[in-house]
């Protein structure tokens, strides 16, 4: 007899952490053996300079999520602490910081020392002052990419915003010229464009998919997953691997399979999860409910036009929730409720980020307001457990899907 | 001293003030950030006025902010909510950190104010950026006029500018009567002449400064002598903590806040062919706060002032949950520290209450220093 939540698991994301993730690392670090140039990149940054560029791209933000996942983080957040870095900072930024201080005993034997680093203002503030630490710290030139705010929400942005883009990407072009020591070969751009325009557009049709009812995937799969899209956008094997995952997927939807075995309610899930405790989502699935999207798995993807490489980085780039007035996350949350048949929103704060934590009482009434669907603001962490208190947030979330139950 | 009174009046009594000025048909129009260019409003013949919090507890903006989140910003909506900010014709802020880009969204959902506008700032001062920011200086100036129906020229520009740089070599003058010691006014009333210099037309400001600066010489209550200190961090609209410093045996005789020397610190080029674009400059080339990218200005400007002012001591306070400073602290305090200077690091909240154990802090930090002179 089947079990309400039961979780189906997919063959396709098997033994991803040890065939790609891992495999990415150890990659990075034989190309630092082998003199290769590599570069510490923060999230929103068009990864696809650096990889023109052959430059290989190491993400400290998934390397905070691994550590998290190795239950190593709050070790590595103590060590920034005790550099003076407050607790209330970011914690991917303190168990980056942590993992420089206090090199020892680091997973996948950390992350390899850059060439230079390149940050962008598209997400937050933070990223920029962390990795101008950490380019003290490590002695190595950092590259910023000054992204203004979008005040509008507007669907796309504006001309003069584009043209400041690619004003920076050209001197951007300058940096790497100057680190690397050839020149930049915009055809070589072009070609990892095509590439990551596919990867973007099949992870696309891998979150059509899960509009399904039952839904093919869960949460825990697409936070995996999601790594191809921010760390190797524009490569084969990105490609590979998503195509066989929406095979998967198809399958399933053809087939009726959902992700678990009795699905009762539908949820979105904003921000980033616990990535210390990703079990937690099996807790939902035992409660009969499915995260069927996160704004997380819906910011990263975007069109790109290899006949205008520069431009389209900018047009892709651009419009990001995290650094626009709430209206764009707004929308967003509204879209995702109505096209995939979502029945209620957990909102996730972050004790470190200010742009996961303030505006959510607003996020939570308007979508209340809009369409009737009731949110779950909860206060967690994402990488230091000491922010989170899981038998509070335990009862919260079956308080809530008991109201969703009721309300169904 | 009749000006200092005055002065303190001009802070205390803001909101009424202004009443009176909105009585007269003048706009007011409230800003957010040191990086808002208050000379383009004040062209327009608004008056700019900084919003601050308040010493209460953020009742009101309880619901609506998590938290871990800036304080100031908290108290700042708080006011907001309770309505003493009704007078308000608009409100200007700027991306000048995470915090206070997020509240834009809070303030607009829920504070009535008939005109919202946000400044880009960028965070760096390379060619580029300073290009972006004229043409962003040049979209606010348009905005302004068609939210206010007035034409801001050229010329009224340059009169704002004439008008503001006054006042920032008048607050230097004073700043200047703090070389001596014991230092001729305390840091607290230091303060509260910067914060009112926020809220009051300049020159009504300019007129009571000049004459503060006349009185002084002849007061008959100078501060005592104490540890030569410097205060280091973000935003202080309230001279509780300073007073608490002076309190303790310490004499307050410089700051590196931005409701303190980084205000007023740099003037506009009143030279320049273009008001506007000197204008932007002057923003993006002043002493930084963190968000920017040229930390190494601002250290090097507290280095200076350590000199300048025969420095002792300095304390860091950080506002909780303020990332940009959080960044730059270790960094400026290891920094300080290897030049020889002792320095205490201390976080602190807005209307905290149960300021003991930072006064137990602050005391063994100066005995430190005495035992050490
Ligand atoms: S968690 Fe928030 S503060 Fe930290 S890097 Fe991400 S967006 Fe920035
Ligand atoms: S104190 Fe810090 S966090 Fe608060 S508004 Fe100022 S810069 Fe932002």
């Amino acid at each position: 007899m089947s079990v309400a939540g039961n979780k189906r698991r997919l063959q396709t994301t098997q033994g991803f952490y040890r065939n790609y993730v891992k495999k990415f690392y150890d990659d990075a670090h034989r190309a630092k053996k082998e003199k290769k140039p590599v570069a510490w990149v923060a999230s929103t940054f068009p990864i696809e300079m650096l990889q023109a560029m052959e430059v290989t791209p190491v993400w400290p933000e998934n390397y905070a999520s691994v550590c998290a996942a190795r239950q190593v983080s709050l070790r590595l957040c103590e060590a920034a602490e005790r550099a003076g870095f407050s607790k209330d900072l970011c914690s991917y930024a303190r168990c980056v910081l942590g993992s420089i201080f206090e090199e020892k005993d680091l997973p996948e034997g950390g992350l390899p020392k850059p060439d230079f680093l390149v940050a962008s203002t598209g997400a937050c503030d933070t990223h920029f002052k962390w990795f101008q630490v950490a380019s003290r710290r490590l002695n190595r030139p950092l590259f910023l990419l000054d992204i203004p705010y979008d005040t509008t929400g507007a669907q796309a942005p504006e001309d003069y915003q584009v043209k400041h883009y690619v004003t920076q990407l050209d001197e951007l072009i300058s940096f790497l010229e100057g680190q690397i020591g050839k020149q930049f070969d915009m055809n070589r751009l072009r070609t990892v464009e095509r590439l990551s325009d596919r990867t973007s557009k099949l992870w696309m049709e891998i979150q059509d998919c899960r509009k399904a009812v039952p839904a093919p995937m869960n949460a825990r799969d697409a936070f995996s997953t999601v790594f191809f899209m921010l760390c190797i956008p524009g490569s084969e094997i990105s490609i590979k691997f998503y195509e066989k995952l929406r095979d998967e997927l198809k399958e399933r939807v053809k087939d009726g399979v959902g992700a678990i075995e009795d699905e009762k309610h539908r949820v979105i899930w904003d921000n980033l999860p616990m990535w210390f405790n990703l079990r937690f989502f099996n807790h939902l699935n035992s409660l009969g409910a499915v995260i069927v999207a996160e704004t997380f798995s819906h910011v990263w993807a975007g069109d790109l036009n290899p006949s205008k490489p520069l431009e389209s980085l900018a047009k892709k780039y651009l419009p990001n929730f995290a650094n626009a007035v709430a209206e764009r996350r707004i929308n967003l949350i509204l879209r995702l409720i109505r096209e995939w048949r979502v029945d209620g929103v957990i909102l996730p704060t972050n004790w470190g980020c200010r742009m996961m934590s303030i505006g959510m009482t607003l996020l939570k009434k308007v979508i209340r307001k809009e369409l009737g669907v009731p949110s779950l603001i909860l206060n967690i962490d994402s990488t230091d457990w000491r922010n989170y208190n899981e038998a509070h947030v335990k009862t919260e979330i079956e308080a809530f899907i008991e109201m969703l139950r009721r309300k169904g | 001293m009749e000006a200092l009174d005055e002065l303190r009046n001009l802070f205390s009594a803001r909101h009424d003030i202004v009443r009176d000025w909105k009585r007269q048909g003048k706009h007011v129009v409230g800003w957010a950030s040191t990086y808002t260019p208050e000379e383009i409003l004040y062209a327009a013949s608004i008056l700019p006025m900084r919003i601050l919090g308040s010493p209460e507890t953020a009742k009101l903006a309880h619901a609506y902010c998590p938290d871990n989140m800036c304080s100031f910003c908290r108290s700042c909506f708080d006011v907001a909510l309770k309505g003493d900010y009704d007078y308000l014709d608009g409100f200007v802020t700027s991306a000048s950190c995470d915090n206070r880009e997020k509240m834009y969204d809070l303030w607009r959902h829920h504070v009535e104010i008939p005109y919202f506008y946000f400044i880009n700032t960028p965070h760096t001062n390379t060619n580029t950026a300073h290009e972006f920011f004229y043409d962003e200086l040049v979209r606010f100036r348009e905005s302004l006029e068609k939210a206010f129906r007035t034409p801001i020229s050229d010329q009224s520009l340059r009169k704002a500018v004439r008008i503001y740089n006054e006042n920032r070599v008048l607050l230097k003058k004073l700043y200047n009567l703090r070389r001596k010691d014991p230092p001729l006014i305390s840091g607290r009333e230091a303060l509260e002449t910067v914060l009112s210099s926020m809220l009051t037309p300049k020159e009504v400001h300019s007129r009571l400064l000049t004459q503060l600066l006349k009185e002084i010489p002849q007061r008959d209550d100078p501060p005592t002598k104490g540890v030569r200190l410097l205060i280091s961090g973000s935003v202080m609209d309230d001279a509780g903590l300073l007073e608490i410093v002076e309190a303790t045996g310490g004499s307050v005789v410089a700051d590196d806040l931005s409701t303190g020397s980084r205000y007023f610190w740099n003037s506009v080029d009143p030279t320049a062919e273009s008001p506007l674009f000197a204008i932007a400059r002057r923003y993006l080339d002043r002493v930084p706060c963190p968000f920017m990218g040229q930390s190494e200005d601002r250290f090097r400007h507290v280095q200076d002032m350590v000199k300048r002012y025969d420095v002792e001591g300095v304390i860091i306070f950080v506002l909780r949950f303020c990332d940009p400073h959080l960044f730059d602290a270790p960094l400026l305090k290891a920094e300080l520290e290897s030049s020889g200077l002792p320095v205490l690091y201390l976080e602190w909240e807005h209307a905290m209450t149960g300021f003991a154990q930072l006064r137990t802090r602050i005391e063994a930090f100066l005995e430190m220093i005495r035992g050490v002179g």
